[in-house]
């Protein structure tokens, strides 16, 4: 489909989406890969990569550092996508209604966007996640929570725009209700910003998350690349590879999705073409 | 020697386009102190040819053979610092629309000065001394207080005098109008025509015109080019090509300019189906914390409306006739007034009660690229009222074949999208769907308004054929005087959300009552021309 031309047609957009693929595949087969856990001691600490049956060395307190990062992308991506999700389903539902409807409901949907917007939100999610105990639940809901609002913006714009077109105008006089007009005539017409935004979202989640475990504030029986990143700045200067291969790997993730989403925006806005 | 010569001009498309080449071979002179237009439909090419002469092909588009010589110059061959030099002093240009072609953050003095400056050595008080000057010879009333307004705070006809006024700010030799009065009320687009041709007679300079409009062509050209697919069919004396037309082309789009001379006889008398009485619709503009005073978009407005017949409602932009068309239909919620649908009233009832009777009132949009959901295909779009009536979706998918037929259309072109289909097409897709309802009321608002000529022809026809056919009640708006002499049996017109006058069309059209429908027909371009 021309659409998939279009998307591929750029290089950072097939590099971004080459490394996401490759990325989803090792987390998913970190169990296959590895016979043993991410939190068992293999060996010696602060073994440099490349030591026997080590490929990426070992942490502070001699566990595999290779099936640390392997099974700490399960979490980037779990967290990233799982926060995402729930943050465009609350974000498209309120966004849709505001702009949907007008008015007083807007008016008050768009007071409680602007409420989260004004928190620092960092400290809101750390606050949360405290209160809720740390957990990769809490992480999720935290995260979403934080993120919905850019989402809400987004539909309630399009939904603004779209509401007064004509076809909208021709759905309600032959007596369509008004879910069935929100949901089968404008979101999909709105579909291409939330696609775009949503998958830099994930990108922004993975981050995110990656600060809450570098401060102690991840799930303690999971392993993620924030945790690792935390539980080895003590050795930062004797053993680089504890912090530098996790933080690559938040890096290259992070960048494959920006790239992906870049890659969506030309591809789904074709004013941006040419 | 001409001031301008076009001589085989070849315009190329980039790859993919529809057609390889927007212009071909086209050769056109236009001598000095003459008005040439030319004339064609939406892709003729004529507005690339205009913008050729101006340097200002969009990226992508190139002149790739013939030449265009201005003064015995090939323009094509010029650098861009050259052209640069030459946009103002020699030739200048104005737009369709003014408010996209002026910048909305600064002050039309600055702007016109700016212009100005751009080419002479003038200090910005002399430049805006200057700027005055000419404001007041556009007409302009107050030109020094104009000088510091925003293009925003100007109506539609001030703005294009700007723009007049900018682009002959450095008496250019060559003017080149695109279209500038399409966007633009039919009063005010008579004093914009009268003005232009009055500066050209003072400034003995030349105008290219671009229009499709022959009723414009009959009012200002000497001479005419008729454009099609980029070539020129025709060309001549305004009075050659108008009254003796040589091509079938010609021929056609003449014949296809609705000419108000056969009016509907008056409609037979029976029982309203449509009765409004005292409709009004006010606008609050502002949000929770601020309170602007209401506008008042229609005041007390009656009408009634039998089957079989079409009520044209005409008037200007603002006048409040798609508001009221709106309030019928219950788009919008009228603030006062009733809506009786046979006897129902149906202006204050509650949607959900309202809902199985919207049926029975239909419309057809303005815009054929808006009132079609992009993402659906044809045969959803126009199967989805009586699906949602509960209609069996074979059944439905059945009649809306034979309705796609009856509006023109191939029933294949179910399985399309809209996208596919051009602007006239879409418009029959649209009445398809207002039809598959069997509706018992049809207001179409101007249904025709985007269209071109020959497609308008067709369309008005179908409109008055499927009228007949299923015994319609038609409400018709229009700004377009011309339109409504065709199809409607009653005029009614309104001014500032108020009726004027209401009265059968030839009433209407021969003995006006109102100073304002006289000053409306008046302005009716081409009104001179046999």
């Amino acid at each position: 489909m021309s659409f998939a031309r279009r998307f591929f047609a750029s290089p950072p957009a097939i590099f971004g989406f080459a490394v996401f693929l490759a990325i989803v595949a090792i987390a998913l087969a970190a169990p296959l890969l590895f016979a043993r856990g991410p939190l068992s001691i293999v060996d010696m600490p602060l073994l440099p990569p490349g030591s026997p049956g080590l490929l990426a060395g070992s942490d502070v307190i001699g566990r595999d550092m290779a099936v640390g990062l392997a099974y700490g992308a399960r979490i980037s991506l779990l967290v990233g996508i799982a926060s995402t999700c729930c943050a465009v389903g609350i974000g498209v539902l309120l966004g849709a209604i505001a702009g949907y409807y007008g008015g007083w409901l807007d008016d008050l949907l768009m007071r409680v966007t602007e409420f989260f917007q004004i928190i620092p939100s960092f400290v809101l999610l750390m606050v949360l996640v405290a209160f809720l105990q740390p957990s990769l639940g809490s992480a999720v809901i935290g995260i979403a929570l934080i993120t919905w609002p850019q989402v809400a913006r987004v539909v309630r714009g399009q939904f603004l725009s779209l509401r007064s077109r004509e076809f909208v105008e021709a759905a309600r006089i032959i007596g369509m209700g008004d879910a069935r007009i929100i949901f089968t005539q404008i979101l999909p017409n709105a579909l291409p910003p939330i696609v775009v935004v949503s998958s830099m979202m994930v990108g922004n989640a993975i981050l995110t998350e990656s600060a809450l475990s570098f401060l102690g504030l991840g799930d303690p029986n999971l392993m993620s690349w924030g945790s690792m990143i935390g539980g080895s700045r003590v050795a930062m200067w004797v053993a680089w590879w504890t912090t530098v291969l996790p933080g690559l790997c938040i890096v290259i993730t992070v960048l494959a999705l920006n790239f992906i989403g870049d890659g969506l925006n030309d591809a789904l806005n074709p004013r941006r073409r040419g | 020697m001409p001031l301008l010569a076009l001589q085989n001009l070849t315009i190329a498309l980039p790859q993919g386009a529809d057609r390889p080449l927007a212009v071909e071979d086209v050769s056109l002179q236009i001598g000095r102190n003459e008005i040439v237009c030319i004339v064609g439909e939406s892709g003729s090419g004529k507005s690339l040819t205009a913008h050729a002469v101006m340097g200002l092909l969009p990226r992508g588009v190139v002149a790739t053979g013939g030449g265009i010589l201005f003064e015995g110059a090939d323009l094509l061959k010029e650098t861009q610092e050259a052209m640069r030099r030459r946009r103002g002093p020699d030739i200048a240009m104005i737009f369709q629309d003014p408010m996209a072609a002026l910048n909305p953050v600064m002050t039309v003095g600055h702007q016109v000065a700016e212009q100005i400056r751009a080419h002479r050595a003038l200090s910005e008080h002399r430049a805006q001394k200057q700027t005055e000057e000419l404001l007041g010879q556009m007409g302009l009333k107050d030109p020094r207080g104009l000088l510091k307004a925003y293009p925003h705070q100007l109506s539609g006809g001030q703005r294009q005098r700007v723009m007049i006024a900018m682009a002959l700010s450095l008496s250019p030799k060559l003017l080149i109008a695109d279209e500038p009065t399409t966007a633009l009320d039919v009063t005010t687009q008579a004093q914009i025509l009268k003005l232009i041709k009055r500066l050209q007679a003072e400034r003995a300079m030349s105008v290219l015109f671009i229009t499709h409009d022959f009723g414009v062509v009959a009012d200002m050209a000497d001479s005419v080019a008729v454009m099609r697919h980029g070539r020129i069919v025709e060309s001549g004396t305004t009075r050659q090509v108008l009254g003796s037309p040589a091509h079938d082309y010609t021929r056609a789009l003449l014949a296809a300019v609705p000419k108000g001379e056969n009016y509907l006889p008056p409609p037979a008398q029976a029982k309203a189906l449509v009765q409004v009485s005292g409709l009004t619709k006010r606008f609050r503009r502002g949000g929770l914390f601020s309170r602007s005073p209401a506008i008042t978009a229609v005041d007390q407005v009656s009408l009634s409306l039998s089957r079989g017949e079409t009520l044209g409602v005409v008037g200007e932009s603002g006048s409040g006739k798609s508001t009221l068309a709106r309030c019928v239909i219950r788009l919008l919620d009228p603030d006062a007034g009733e809506v009786l649908l046979d006897g129902a009233d149906i202006a204050h009832m509650r949607e959900r009660r309202l809902r199985p009777l919207r049926r029975r009132i239909q419309m057809v949009f303005q815009d054929p690229f808006s009132s079609l959901n992009p993402r659906q295909t044809i045969g959803d779009i126009v199967t989805a009222g009586p699906r949602i009536l509960g209609e069996d979706a074979g059944q439905a998918r059945a009649r809306a074949a034979e309705t796609l037929e009856l509006v023109g259309l191939k029933p294949e072109c179910m399985h399309r999208f809209p996208h596919e289909f051009s602007g006239g097409q879409r418009q029959r897709i649209g009445l398809a769907r207002a039809l598959m309802l069997k509706p018992d009321v049809l207001i179409a608002d101007e249904p025709v308004s985007a269209l071109d000529v020959t497609v308008q022809a067709q369309v008005l026809k179908l409109l008055d054929d499927v009228r007949r056919q299923m015994n319609l009640a038609m409400l018709f708006i229009t700004h377009d005087m011309r339109v409504a002499a065709e199809v409607c049996h009653r005029v009614m017109v309104m001014r500032h959300g108020q009726v004027v006058e209401e009265g059968l069309t030839r009433d209407i059209f021969t003995a006006p009552a109102s100073d304002y429908t006289k000053a409306l027909l008046a302005a009716i371009p081409g009104r001179q021309w046999p």
